[in-house]
């Protein structure tokens, strides 16, 4: 009875140091040289999708969200919307990788998934952009955003950024995963168990 | 940078701001982001501006590191100021040079909402200046006590915020260390093509992921075998307790969000 109290604790130290991590490879992001400044590209999802991997969905989702809840505390709540919007793109990147892996198993599913999540997040930004992001700085700031400059705006920054983050991250994960596979399966049985 | 993901912004200090209950500050400033949106004339701004500037010298927080946390946004703020300048067309004509036209209604327009950002930057920022990252991680487990009644793990969040915060340093060391021993097998991870660049990364993050689990284990047998249990009926090393002082910042606040909806309809 004890064992079970015990995995789950350890399962939420476990989340606790990914989102460390997260946050240690949030702060090393750099901008993409064409794209305007406040687009950055960050590994910090990695650690996200190795939690989600490793336990569920929910896992991942959940380190998604302590990093940017930490990173509201550490860097002085200047930018809430820009967090939350961070933390949106992470869930819809992170949970089709997992949810296709957790399916199909294998290195062919991870790369499926992060195609998937690489497409849903950067249409699902977009969508999310135009509606409600973009409408609700311009709310905030004053000014007086017309549809076609959102359009461009969602066009030519949001859309090709997150397909750019999507494939760098990917472009990274997957020899990650190739190389920690054995690893990564050895730790499911033991938390399956 | 170190030090800055470590210990936040925090400013070490003993002013009242400080000594407030982080519960204080927190709903205190929730409520402020709200009300400065009700300010539309120049006394309401006035009050929301000087409640502001009032917490930022009474927190005796030195100005520099109240300017280098606005630094990222002053650029907004000039550019929203810009913005409304050549845009807003209303008031009368006092510049007129060329294409440039100038309406006393834009400087207007613009400086209230480049007050009003400043405002809400300053006050946010004021927070996590004068109280540290695990105070707020606190203040945040004993606000969302109410939620334990849903079911919501409040204790397990708070948990896993204050161990990862308690990490950063470690993993940020040990990050440091493993690029560097890379570094000195050859590995480069500022040159070459962007391809190369990320699959360097990789040898970086595998054994940062491996010991982190180990950690986890070591962490969780150690804490088990000094009889962790759960949230349940356990005390604090730190507890909150709301004082005079809060009452009185309370008080105070009530008084400005008054005056500030009585100017704002007569004024």
């Amino acid at each position: 009875m004890k064992t079970n109290q015990s995995s789950s604790l350890l399962k939420l130290i476990i989340l606790a140091l990914m989102v460390t991590i997260s946050l240690v490879l949030f702060f090393l992001n750099f901008p993409l040289p064409f794209l305007p400044a406040y687009l950055k590209i960050d590994f910090s999802d990695i650690p996200a999708l190795m939690a989600s991997l490793v336990f569920s969905p929910m896992a991942g989702v959940v380190v998604v969200g302590i990093k940017n809840a930490l990173y509201l505390l550490i860097s002085g709540a200047g930018d809430p919307i820009g967090v939350a919007a961070n933390f949106l793109a992470g869930v819809m990147f992170v949970v089709p990788v997992s949810m296709l892996y957790h399916r199909f198993k294998g290195v062919k599913s991870v790369v499926s998934g992060l195609v998937t999540g690489t497409v849903i997040m950067a249409v699902g930004m977009s969508v999310l952009n135009y509606l409600f992001i973009l409408p609700a700085y311009s709310w905030f700031m004053g000014w007086d955003m017309s549809a076609q400059a959102m359009w461009i705006a969602v066009i030519a920054g949001v859309l090709p950024f997150n397909m750019i983050k999507g494939i760098v991250i990917g472009l990274l994960f997957v020899p990650l995963f190739i190389k920690m596979r054995v690893w990564i399966e050895q730790k499911q049985e033991k938390f399956a168990a | 940078m170190n030090n800055a993901l470590i210990i936040g912004q925090y400013v070490p200090g003993n002013s009242l701001v400080h000594r407030l209950d982080p519960r204080t500050k927190i709903t205190i400033i929730f409520f402020f982001v709200i009300v400065v949106f009700v300010a539309n004339n120049v006394p309401s701004y006035g009050i929301v501006t000087a409640f502001a500037l009032g917490a930022m010298f009474t927190s005796r927080v030195p100005i520099r590191y109240i300017l280098k946390g606005l630094t990222p946004v002053w650029f907004l703020i000039i550019f929203t100021f810009i913005l409304h300048l050549f845009v807003t067309k209303e008031g009368t004509l006092f510049f007129d040079f060329f294409i440039f036209e100038f309406y006393t209604g834009g400087v207007i327009q613009g400086f209230a909402i480049s007050l009003r950002f400043f405002l809400l930057i300053l006050v946010t920022s004021l927070l996590t200046l004068t109280t540290t990252p695990i105070e707020i991680t606190d203040a945040i487990e004993e606000m969302l006590d109410p939620l334990k009644k849903v079911r919501f793990p409040v204790h397990e969040l708070a948990l896993m915020m204050s161990i990862s915060l308690r990490f950063i340093p470690t993993l940020m060391q040990e990050t440091e260390k493993i690029s560097k021993a890379q570094s000195s097998r050859g590995v480069d991870f500022r040159t070459g093509p962007i391809k190369e660049r990320i699959k360097a990364v990789v040898p970086l993050l595998v054994p940062l992921f491996v010991s982190a689990f180990k950690r986890a284990e070591e962490l969780a047998m150690a804490m088990e075998a000094r009889g962790y249990q759960g949230g349940e009926g356990r005390s604090k090393l730190r507890a909150l307790k709301v004082e005079k002082r809060d009452i009185l910042i309370y008080l105070l606040f009530a008084a400005v969000v008054a005056g500030l909806f009585i100017t704002r309809s007569y004024g």
